[in-house]
């Protein structure tokens, strides 16, 4: 309740002004953050939270990656939250992945198991700076977890690394299969 | 030898093992995270299933200018206002000689000076790539700088900001075991000239090893430490009587016991080598369920007043300043940065604690507003962590959620 008025309030405030910094972003992440590409991830509609801290753990070093980081690495802090202030206010476009049929009762079951759902939300649309992962690219959800698991992907505060220990390759692509289809937002 | 079975093979015989091994996982009941988060260790079964988490900061600040500081409430006379921000992660404070405010940083690697110039402040990042620098000193021209494993010294800081000595250790081999818990530390100049650390629990009920749910002292001479303190989970705040002399403490209590249960809580420690309950009795009066039994919590110094359950107290100081009414003298201000491990939230404020005629202590929320809604997740939009009373008597408050800075002060009547 309170979250979605101080977000109407910070969004009210920035998001309007900020595409000439986020223009070299869409050319990868899709338009207004909505990707066309299943390696690569959609921005729109995450919470401001997870975005500013990706884009310091790229900044910083933490979290790698040949195409990312360069772009992170000149951005200062109040680059990062008007970035992510305007990234977090563009609606996530519909989900574009069909989940196989046999996955999507599995999945939500593997997210209730491992408490994918405790941390992500119910409807896995993620909040502060725990991601939406509903209707996120296929293939890049899955590359994440593998990443969790092998321990080459970093995290802020080891939460995801320990979540991602106990799936196995099956399980992960059973759980990117299934959050890959779900709708990304609440309307 | 055999012959290398061909590749149709391999996959059948994987398949297989996926098959066989997928059925004994259902067989069995489902295996325990190997290694969850510190913050998730002492939970029950059924808690699994709770929502409740610890609330990351933004780690890149938050402009003050897009929260509602006009919200936050002090007593009649007082006036409250941002001091600056742009300062992520901002935990402890220290005072220079000179003015500037050293912070310390607990999720970040940071240590930063902010100097006033004529209310103009400006934040320079003094100290990088350190290790949870969350404890700061500042005495006769040295800075001393508490990280997870070290304490370090930087002497004649404050006339070289923008080229800082190199560290100068004064203790090392703090965090041997490099394991998840509390080990970032905050850190006090005793009257005694030693400096006082924590070292806290390495998870959230386990039994500690013998330097650890302490507080120490090193004396910064000859590098020796001394355990002062036992049974202590996780101090982040503590001073010392301006008239007593004693040491006081705040304490963080487990979790997962429930909203209600334990307390965190406000200790005097009246000598070197008193024990204070963790992990046996929490609260002066509460046998912990696993650790607690066969033992008895008379045998533990109990706390001096109970704060309220999950409540998070971070700095604690005593005032000493020369600009509140009188009856603020010798009264502690506590930063409450919590509460998250409870279903309904309380606490995200600056509480006052003053003495009656009898020295019985009591306690009243001084500076509030940062809690919004106690369902909501989040529930605040900023976490007081320490304070500090500044030479012209004002207090300042850090809140590491923003990376802000706020200053109360009396104006009067
Ligand atoms: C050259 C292509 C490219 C450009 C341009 C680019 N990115 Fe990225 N970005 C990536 C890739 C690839 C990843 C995924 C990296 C990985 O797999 O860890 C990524 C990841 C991210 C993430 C983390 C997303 C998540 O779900 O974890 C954020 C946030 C982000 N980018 C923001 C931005 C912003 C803001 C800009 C513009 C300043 C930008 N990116 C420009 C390629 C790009
Ligand atoms: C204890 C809380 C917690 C649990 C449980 C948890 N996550 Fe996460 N997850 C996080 C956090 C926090 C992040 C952000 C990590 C970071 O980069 O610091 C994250 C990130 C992710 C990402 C990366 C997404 C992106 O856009 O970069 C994926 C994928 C993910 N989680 C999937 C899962 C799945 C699947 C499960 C269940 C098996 C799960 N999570 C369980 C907290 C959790």
């Amino acid at each position: 309740m309170f979250a979605a008025a101080l977000c109407f309030f910070l969004h009210g405030a920035i998001a309007e002004e900020v595409p000439r910094k986020a223009q070299a972003c869409v050319a990868c992440h899709g338009p207004a953050g909505n990707s066309t590409d299943p390696a690569m991830p959609s921005l729109a509609g995450q919470p401001a939270q997870f975005i500013s801290m990706q884009l310091f753990m790229f900044r910083e070093g933490n979290r790698k990656d040949p195409q990312m980081s360069p772009m992170a690495s000149s951005l200062s802090n109040a680059d990062m939250n008007e970035l992510a202030a305007y990234f977090s206010t563009q609606k996530p476009a519909a989900a574009s992945h069909g989940t196989a049929s046999e996955n999507a009762a599995a999945g939500r079951r593997l997210a209730e198991q491992h408490h994918c759902v405790q941390c992500h939300g119910p409807a896995l649309l993620g909040l502060q700076h725990i991601p939406r992962l509903a209707g996120q690219q296929f293939a890049y959800l899955r590359t994440q977890l593998r990443g969790f698991k092998a321990r080459t992907r970093a995290d802020f505060d080891g939460n995801m690394t320990s979540a991602a220990e106990l799936l196995s390759e099956k399980d992960i692509e059973i759980l990117a299969d299934y959050l890959s289809g779900l709708t990304p937002s609440r309307d | 030898m055999s012959p290398a079975p061909s590749r149709s093979l391999i996959s059948l015989a994987s398949a297989l093992v996926c098959v066989f091994s997928a059925a004994a996982a259902q067989a069995q009941a489902p295996a325990a995270p190997a290694a969850p988060p510190s913050w998730q260790q002492g939970r029950s079964a059924e808690q699994e299933k709770s929502p409740l988490h610890p609330f990351a900061i933004e780690v890149t600040g938050k402009a003050a200018n897009l929260l509602p500081v006009d919200k936050l409430k002090v007593p009649d006379g007082f006036k409250v206002e941002v001091w600056v921000d742009g300062v992520p992660g901002a935990r402890s404070m220290a005072l220079g000689n000179k003015g500037t405010v050293f912070v310390g940083t607990r999720q970040l690697k940071d240590v930063y000076a902010i100097v006033d110039r004529g209310g103009k402040r400006e934040v320079k990042t003094i100290l990088k790539d350190l290790d949870s620098p969350n404890g700061v000193v500042f005495s006769r021209g040295t800075l001393y700088v508490a990280e997870r494993h070290r304490i370090t010294r930087y002497d004649g800081i404050e006339s070289r900001l923008d080229s800082p000595p190199d560290a100068k250790v004064v203790v090392d081999g703090l965090d041997p075991q490099k394991q998840p818990g509390h080990f970032w530390k905050f850190l006090a100049l005793g009257p005694d000239g030693k400096l006082y650390y924590n070292v806290g629990a390495p998870g959230n009920i386990v039994m500690p090893a013998y330097f650890q749910a302490a507080i120490s002292r090193v004396d910064p001479k000859t590098g020796i430490i001394e355990n002062y303190a036992q049974g202590v989970r996780n101090s982040v705040g503590f001073d010392w009587h301006p008239q007593t002399k004693q040491l006081w403490f705040i304490n963080h209590g487990r979790d997962w016991l429930g909203d209600e249960s334990p307390n965190d809580t406000l200790h005097v420690a009246t000598r070197k080598g008193q024990h204070f309950g963790y992990p046996y009795c929490h609260q002066g009066d509460t046998l912990d369920p696993e650790f607690g039994k066969n033992r008895s919590c008379a045998e533990f110094t109990p706390p001096a007043l109970k704060l309220g359950a999950h409540i998070a107290p971070i700095g604690m100081r005593f005032y000493t300043g020369k600009m509140f009414p009188a009856e603020y003298q010798n009264n502690i201000f506590i930063a409450f940065r919590g509460s998250w491990n409870r279903t309904i939230k309380q606490g995200y404020n600056v509480t006052r604690v003053s003495f009656d005629a009898d020295g019985k202590p009591k306690m009243e929320p001084f500076l509030t507003g940062f809690l919004v809604d106690e369902k909501a997740d989040p529930p605040m939009w900023g976490r007081p962590n320490d304070v500090m009373v500044m030479r012209d008597g004002s207090l300042l408050v850090s809140d590491d959620q923003n990376g802000i800075i706020y200053r109360v002060s009396y104006a009067g009547k």
